[in-house]
């Protein structure tokens, strides 16, 4: 009984997480992308994270549904098919193949998260530079864009793992 | 510890990056064709975009909200200095109304029936913005089904403010001008100079340093001078005559001495957009 809960929650979340990306984007803006810093949040990797870490034997399919919640957002917000598709899942792997290393608990879920926002804004920036999108060089990657998103997303963790944690403890 | 790269997962791995890249090559490359967006892609962004406004459109107003309240301290000073423009406005508009009466009666002796000044707008607000470092991107809620085509100029209150660059029919996406990517496609923009002279050019990047648009590879022999209004020429392309840009803040020397880079301070603020004015033209 309980597993059908999380089935139906876990892909509502993600697409939640998904659209607050954009509109958190959107609504601060003004906040977020001052020049010459790049703020990006990144609901979508942080509910897959958690998800990952609070699995539990539960098989969510969470490497499906990474695929394709990565491929709508290539198709959605960037028009470039190929990058987060193939982020996403491997943000996947990644969690659990450091999970197994960890005890697992909210500091290392956080160094998890830390090393997953590097991966994602580290290949999207390779894939990036790879089509032209951009020609920002890679000291300044690593300080206006790097830097202050793992800040905002590791602020955005702190205040989300616990109530998300709470939502994966309640269904179980 | 289990061998982290077996051979199958090594090669598993190298196709998919063979792959990535090939996808993402094919993307950017059909990107600028004007029968892209491939029908499926099409309908499945309509209906994302169907889902995401559950999501912005109560996050919108809220945020209207707040940003209405914060506004409320400012009124009184604003009233103040915009009656003052008001007054001033109305002369002009009358005027305008007056020339643009005569402009369609000499236009119908002389049997034109289009020219590069003849466009009508379509309000679309904000719906979201891409969430991603490289590319200054926003959806907005109107599509092909109100008109709106690949490449049109977006109009945010007082200027252009970007392109746009993919249609879908209930929602596209705008590139703003702030994009500085190497295949967005460039405004075609021209100066006139304050002797009367016009010096036509296109955008060629934007220096988010000072917030400024450059328009390079000038080799006009015209003193262009700050505060010279810069508008789009309807040269090439779906886009309009005489949209405002911006005006010149700098017009400096470029890199190798041999041409002429001037500096843009853009109309309209690209960062806080709610609603922006697609400019819909015929052609």
């Amino acid at each position: 009984m309980r597993r059908n809960h999380m089935v139906w929650i876990f892909p509502v979340g993600l697409l939640l997480a998904f659209f607050l990306d954009g509109s958190v984007s959107q609504i601060f803006s003004q906040q977020l992308l001052q020049y010459p810093y790049n703020l990006i949040s990144h609901l979508v990797v942080l509910w897959l994270v958690l998800a990952t870490l609070f699995e539990d034997n539960r098989n969510l399919h969470l490497v499906v549904w990474a695929a394709i919640i990565g491929g709508i957002f290539d198709l959605y917000y960037t028009s470039i098919f190929g990058v987060y598709v193939f982020i996403f899942p491997l943000v996947v792997f990644t969690t659990r193949a450091l999970n197994n290393y960890l005890q697992p608990n909210f500091l290392s879920g956080l160094l998890i998260y830390f090393i997953d926002i590097t991966l994602v804004e580290s290949l999207g920036y390779v894939a990036a530079n790879a089509v032209h999108l951009t020609s920002t060089s890679g000291t300044d990657f690593l300080v206006f864009t790097l830097g202050p998103t793992l800040a905002l997303n590791l602020a955005l963790y702190v205040i989300l793992y616990f109530p998300i944690r709470w939502l994966f403890y309640k269904y179980d | 510890m289990h061998k982290f790269f077996s051979n199958r997962r090594l090669v598993m791995v190298i196709v998919c990056i063979i792959v990535a890249f090939s996808l993402m090559t094919l993307s950017v490359t059909v990107r600028n064709k004007r029968s892209t967006p491939l029908f499926i892609q099409q309908f499945g962004n309509d209906i994302v975009g169907l889902a995401d406004r559950a999501v912005t459109i109560p996050l919108n107003g809220l945020s209207h909200g707040v940003g209405a309240l914060s506004d409320l301290q400012n009124t009184y000073q604003e009233n103040q200095q915009l009656k003052e423009q008001v007054a001033d406005l109305a002369q002009t508009k009358v005027r305008d109304q007056t020339l643009a009466k005569e402009n369609k009666e000499l236009k119908q002796e002389l049997k034109l029936n289009q020219t590069l000044t003849d466009y009508s707008l379509v309000t679309a607000s904000v719906m979201t913005r891409s969430p991603s470092s490289w590319q200054q991107q926003i959806i907005i809620n109107k599509g092909s089904s109100s008109g709106i085509k690949k490449n049109m100029a977006v109009m945010s209150g007082s200027g252009v403010v970007g392109r746009v660059s993919e249609v879908n029919q209930t929602n596209s996406k705008v590139e703003l001008i702030t994009d500085n990517n190497d295949s967005s496609n460039r405004f075609a923009i021209q100066i006139t100079t304050n002797s009367g002279k016009v010096v036509n050019g296109i955008i060629t990047g934007f220096n988010s340093a000072n917030n400024q648009i450059t328009m390079g590879n000038v080799t006009t022999k015209a003193t262009i001078k700050k505060g010279d209004k810069v508008v789009t020429s309807g040269l090439g392309g779906v886009m309009p005559k005489g949209l405002f840009v911006g005006k010149v803040a700098k017009v400096t020397g470029a890199d190798y001495g041999l041409s002429t880079k001037v500096y843009i301070t853009p109309a309209a603020p690209v960062n806080d957009l709610n609603v922006v004015t697609v400019a819909l033209t015929d052609k």
